[in-house]
């Protein structure tokens, strides 16, 4: 009883936006009661002509790079080993491993048999993008499990797993890397199965890499939408300095992906394009709003110190992303005269709920997680020697890696 | 799948719509047959006289009917819907845990214990065949299985045994000829085009038609095999993952160098010079 007043209790000291989070997870679990017990069939607008609708769409193909940021920032502070930018990496990591997390828990919901997941670990198809991606969602989710340890096992004080996690930074770092080339081009493609299906805006053999590009700049700019929002609110540290170098990074890629984009457009896609207006609006929302205007405002001077262009600029980035994958797994495979799908009340407030779960999670977990205090200055870098408790040293150059 | 095989001698249905009269035999058959629950259905629920309206978890063939107007008369053209049984099928190749096979025989079928219900085949299927069970809590995937279990004792499919005019039933390579015969024998009888024979990489149902395929509302589909579209793709999944992981590897021991190097110095040094070891006497031990 006691355990559970203290819990209320603790809730109760909780922002009212976080309590509004719980109640939103609250319906949500619900909602996917409400879905196992009645069925698909009974819950979702799903039917035969749409046999994929929002939570694919969203749970699964947006989802999965809005996660990105965790190997990107990993890349970019292990790999090329820019070590001022690790405070962003902690939460990158935290928002990656609830998103994969999460990703996992709509892909079950979405299943029909989800108690037969396992099966694909069991019998293979190599020939499946599905397998591809469920097989490396599972790798990818594991190593993030195994990166979050860390804050975990710091506020534990447990320092033999610590030690050993610090050996693996690195080597973690580039097997996310690996691990998300593969899954996050495999996304894109699932639809190059939908030849004739899905529209010659979108459809084009070049699809995966398309993918993998947006996913990585997208997981940049996650990171500066996620570290601003969180200076904003949670009161942390302004990291608008350590944002400049992604900044400097996000237009090569948004550039080239537009290349890409617009190469593949005019060389590789077959048939008419332009011709129907509700779809070229969409391409052109997307491409202009979600790609060309960010990657102006990245590539100001002005940009660089100026917090909130970052932020509206990163916002413009992933609302761009979610508008493509929408696009590409949704409204470009609706064909002419077709009834037009809209989401349940149960689908949607599932996929609400797992939003809502995101964002109280993090604030959660950064409450009771070192996740922030986690600065080069003030926490020694180095394998601890001893397996004692690790002090706060006085030099941040100590710093030693494996 | 068996990539680059031929299948010249896979069972294939050739279903003329020129001789078909719209009895619907063969859906009752393929019903029985499958022990297929009747649908509650309406006249005119669907798109002109056909009924039920589209297939289902309860309908794995049916026919279509088509009004035309044929010298200012009303005409009907029907054609039979059903799984096309791809010689190289998309929702094989999409399949995770490869629930839907390519038999020896011909037909595509499905091994309901593996599905995991993710619905890939739906999205994948270029003719719209796999239905799903929505009326259930754990649905899983149905569709025309080819009548697997009557060709593997030597009978022929249901609907193919049950209708009176259009199906012949054959090797794919004997139903081609057949059909190729039949268009040269009576060229104002039939659209010189035989559908199926190389729509997605070549079917295991064949049409012959006397209207324009289009007209009739059969689905421009791609000649190239679909599983070939996802593979030219897939395929570089293993050198990705090598060239990504092994590039970024070299790149870490690179930028990582002047530490370690740095590090290697400092361990050094600690075991020859005093001043070193004064350096470092906060490291010292006990």
């Amino acid at each position: 009883m006691t355990a559970a007043k203290i819990i209320i209790n603790e809730i109760k000291g909780y922002h009212r936006f976080l309590q509004a989070m719980i109640v939103l997870v609250g319906l949500g679990v619900l909602a996917s009661a409400v879905r196992f017990i009645f069925g698909l069939g009974a819950t979702t607008h799903l039917n035969d002509t749409y046999p994929w609708g929002l939570w694919i769409s969203f749970d699964v193909v947006t989802a999965v790079p809005l996660a990105a940021g965790a190997f990107t920032i990993g890349v970019v502070a292990h790999v090329f080993h820019i070590k001022k930018l690790e405070p962003l990496v902690r939460p990158a990591i935290i928002t990656g491993f609830l998103g994969y997390s999460l990703v996992c828990i709509g892909l079950l919901l979405d299943l029909g048999q989800p108690q037969r997941g396992w099966h694909t670990l069991v019998y293979w198809n190599l020939h499946s993008p599905m397998f591809e991606v469920s097989m490396c969602v599972m790798a990818y989710t594991t190593v993030l499990t195994l990166e979050f340890l860390h804050p975990v096992c710091e506020r534990f004080g447990w320092h033999v797993p610590l030690r050993l996690l610090r050996n693996l930074e690195v080597p973690f770092a580039v097997l996310a890397a690996s691990i998300s080339s593969l899954h996050q081009s495999s996304l894109g493609t699932f639809f190059l199965i939908a030849v004739d299906k899905l529209h010659n805006l979108w459809y084009n053999p070049l699809l995966p890499l398309l993918f993998i590009l947006s996913a990585i700049f997208t997981g940049l700019s996650i990171i500066i939408f996620e570290a601003t929002l969180v200076h904003r609110y949670l009161r942390q540290p302004d990291e608008t300095e350590l944002l400049q170098t992604l900044t400097k990074i996000i237009p090569w890629f948004l550039g080239l992906y537009l290349v890409v984009k617009l190469y593949a457009l005019a060389y590789l896609s077959h048939g008419p394009r332009f011709d129907r207006p509700g779809l070229t609006a969409l391409f052109l929302l997307e491409m202009v709003g979600g790609v060309v205007v960010p990657m102006v405002i990245f590539s100001l001077k002005r940009t660089r110190t100026d917090s909130s262009l970052q932020l509206r600029a990163a916002t413009l980035v992933l609302a761009g992303l979610i508008l493509n994958r929408f696009n590409v797994s949704m409204f470009g495979m609706i064909q002419k005269n077709q009834e037009i799908y809209f989401p349940s009340v149960i689908e949607s407030l599932v996929t609400l709920g797992i939003i809502a779960a995101h964002i109280l999670f993090f604030v959660l977990i950064s409450k009771y997680f070192p996740v922030f205090e986690h600065h080069p200055e003030t926490v020694d870098y180095a394998i601890p020697d001893r397996f004692h408790k690790i002090e706060g040293s006085e030099e941040g150059d100590k710093t030693v890696k494996a | 799948m068996n990539a680059g095989g031929s299948y010249e001698n896979t069972k294939a249905f050739l279903i003329d719509t020129t001789k078909c009269t719209g009895c619907r035999g063969c859906q009752v058959a393929c019903k029985q047959w499958n022990q297929l629950e009747g649908e509650k259905t309406h006249f005119f629920s669907g798109e002109g006289y056909q009924n039920p309206p589209q297939m289902s978890e309860y309908t794995f063939t049916r026919v279509k009917f088509k009004d035309y107007k044929k010298n200012g008369q009303n005409e009907f053209a029907f054609y039979k819907e059903m799984c096309m049984h791809c010689n190289e099928p998309a929702c094989a190749s999409v399949c995770p845990v490869g629930a839907l096979k390519k038999t020896a025989e011909g037909p595509v079928v499905y091994e309901a214990d593996k599905c995991i219900g993710c619905r890939f085949c739906m999205m994948a299927c270029p003719f719209g065949v796999p239905k799903y069970e929505w009326s259930k809590a754990f649905p899983l995937v149905r569709k025309c299985t080819g009548c697997y279990s009557r060709i593997k004792n030597g009978l022929h499919p249901a609907c193919a045994t049950a209708c009176p005019t259009a199906i012949t039933y054959g090797t794919r390579a004997e139903m081609i000829k057949e059909a190729e015969n039949r268009i040269k024998n009576r060229p104002q009888r039939y659209y010189p085009k035989i559908y199926g024979q190389h729509e997605a990489g070549g079917t295991g149902v064949l049409y012959l038609t006397h209207q324009p395929l289009d007209e009739l509302g059969f689905k421009p589909v791609t000649s190239r095999p679909l599983p070939s579209y996802t593979w030219q793709a897939l395929r570089m999944v293993p050198g990705i993952f090598l060239t990504v992981g092994g590039s970024l590897s070299a790149l870490s021991w690179f930028t990582h160098r002047k530490e370690r190097i740095k590090r290697e110095e400092e361990m050094l040094g600690k075991g020859r010079s005093p001043e070193a070891e004064a350096h470092e006497d906060r490291e010292e031990r006990p």
